[in-house]
């Protein structure tokens, strides 16, 4: 008498509230978030293509090189709602979704560790 | 000790499911979408079957329905006489293309610029998705309703099956014929395998694989029953085959021996599919369910589990199922 194989639960079925595509998945989060949509979208251009893409390039490296020099530093952040902090930069995940700090200056307190939702954050300045 | 195989049953839809497609291996995965009658296509995990989506828009059955390659924009095929293109993350609708006819099948080219339409118009259209405002360009010939129609050949040549019962290969700069096949009923399915050019037809009780560049004949297996779909495994070691006998048949491409054959479905099978990575194939039938089957059957992949005999019996804290409870359609 041959065994059935097990199953660890069954797949998951519709939400009968919504058509589902959850905006917090991270296939969304990363697909779906470009705040600077590329002219493609509109009018083609196909000379602007190339500089445009070349400018994106050179805004996305200059953007990674200041998360890794900003390692280790005394990092202000201007977060919603007039809210200044102050951390110890550690690292950013790979969808730049989280900061993850240290020693975080908040109104109630230091908080040794921390991670900073990079959706609440507006801004953030260092010494370089 | 032998293991049975456990289908994972999708529900959801409540009219039979017509048409199913999996995306390519995307690094989130690889993705399923399926056509139904109830007029909601939706979006699943290929290798779980979880429910992601469904795309809301269409006002009539949908008979087509595709992904491109990343599983980034989405194609459907409805009775409705649009087709529409959709964004496969956000579920937005993102083009209508009216049609003059209801529209039966949907395909986007490889770099997903250029989408291909059929339908009961007997038309083959192909539409500029980066130009979606210019008139499509209209390929004629078949005298009666096109029921499949996909791109071959890296996107340079178009297979289309009919049913006026030909199948026909058109070149796409020159928009002509190149080659027909013609057969004494209508064909029921086509599948292309772009990696070997091998076209998989379905036709009355038989399963016929050709070369789909010459359109010559490589082989022909009969099945015990009417087959409505069939899929050849990815390493071309097996293929899949279900139809009016609401079974799933695997049989040995090599041998073409019937090695398995599977209940589960409580009405015919209208489509047979396999994963990119050859690991499962989805099913979908008149009972308005997809069925996942592991090609390995008692291997731990997506949501199976191997369970070791020693294993058995042993405290747990997974809750395990042995036996998954039938869904009644």
């Amino acid at each position: 008498m041959a065994t059935p194989v097990s199953v660890l639960r069954l797949p998951k079925g519709p939400d009968p509230n919504c058509r589902g595509f959850d905006p917090n998945s991270p296939r969304f989060i990363a697909l779906c978030r470009t705040s600077i949509v590329t002219s493609a979208a509109s009018e083609t251009d196909a000379e602007q293509l190339p500089k445009e893409q070349h400018a994106r390039s050179v805004l996305r490296e200059s953007f990674l090189r200041c998360l890794l020099s900003m390692t280790n530093k005394k990092v202000r952040f201007h977060l919603h709602e007039r809210v200044k902090v102050e951390a110890t930069f550690g690292a950013s995940d790979i969808d730049v979704l989280n900061f993850q700090v240290s020693d975080l200056h908040t109104p109630i307190g230091v908080q040794k560790e921390a991670l900073i939702r990079c959706q609440d954050v507006i801004s953030f300045t260092f010494e370089a | 000790m032998a293991m049975r195989q456990t289908p994972l049953t999708c529900s959801g839809h409540t009219r039979p499911v017509v048409d199913l497609a999996f995306s390519g291996i995307t690094p989130y995965g690889y993705f399923l979408i399926s056509a139904c009658k109830d007029g909601k296509p939706m979006l699943r995990q290929g290798d779980t079957g979880d429910w992601i989506g469904t795309f809301l828009g269409h006002k009539g059955a949908v008979w087509g329905a595709t992904l491109n390659t990343d599983a980034t924009k989405a194609a459907t095929a409805a009775a409705d006489f649009t087709a529409k293109v959709w964004d496969a993350v956000s579920g937005d609708e993102v083009l209508t293309l009216a049609h003059k006819h209801i529209v039966k099948t949907v395909n986007f080219t490889q770099d997903s610029t250029c989408l291909l339409t059929g339908g009961n118009d007997k038309l083959l259209r192909l539409y500029d998705l980066i130009n979606p405002e210019a008139a499509p360009l209209e390929i004629a010939g078949h005298t009666s309703a096109i029921k499949k129609a996909l791109w071959c050949n890296n996107d340079k040549q178009i297979l289309s099956a009919s049913e006026d019962k030909t199948i026909r290969l058109w070149d796409r700069n020159s928009m002509q014929e190149v080659k027909t096949l013609t057969f004494n009923t209508t064909v029921s399915s086509m599948e292309y395998v772009p990696d070997g050019e091998v076209l998989v037809i379905t036709y009355g009780k038989t399963i016929a694989f050709y070369n789909a560049l010459s359109l010559d004949l490589i082989k022909t297996v009969e099945a015990p029953a009417p087959i409505n779909s069939a899929s050849l495994h990815p390493e071309k070691d097996f293929f899949v085959a279900g139809g009016e006998d609401f079974k799933l048949y695997k049989f040995d491409y090599s041998t073409k021996e019937e090695l398995e054959s599977y209940k589960g479905h409580f009405g015919p099978v209208h489509c047979v599919r396999f994963s990119p990575d050859g690991e499962l194939y989805a099913s979908g039938s008149e009972d308005g369910t997809l069925r996942l089957w592991q090609t390995a059957v008692g291997k731990t992949y997506g949501l199976w589990k191997c369970v070791l005999p020693e294993d058995m019996g042993a405290e747990n804290s997974e809750q395990l199922y042995t036996s998954t409870p039938e869904i009644k359609a």
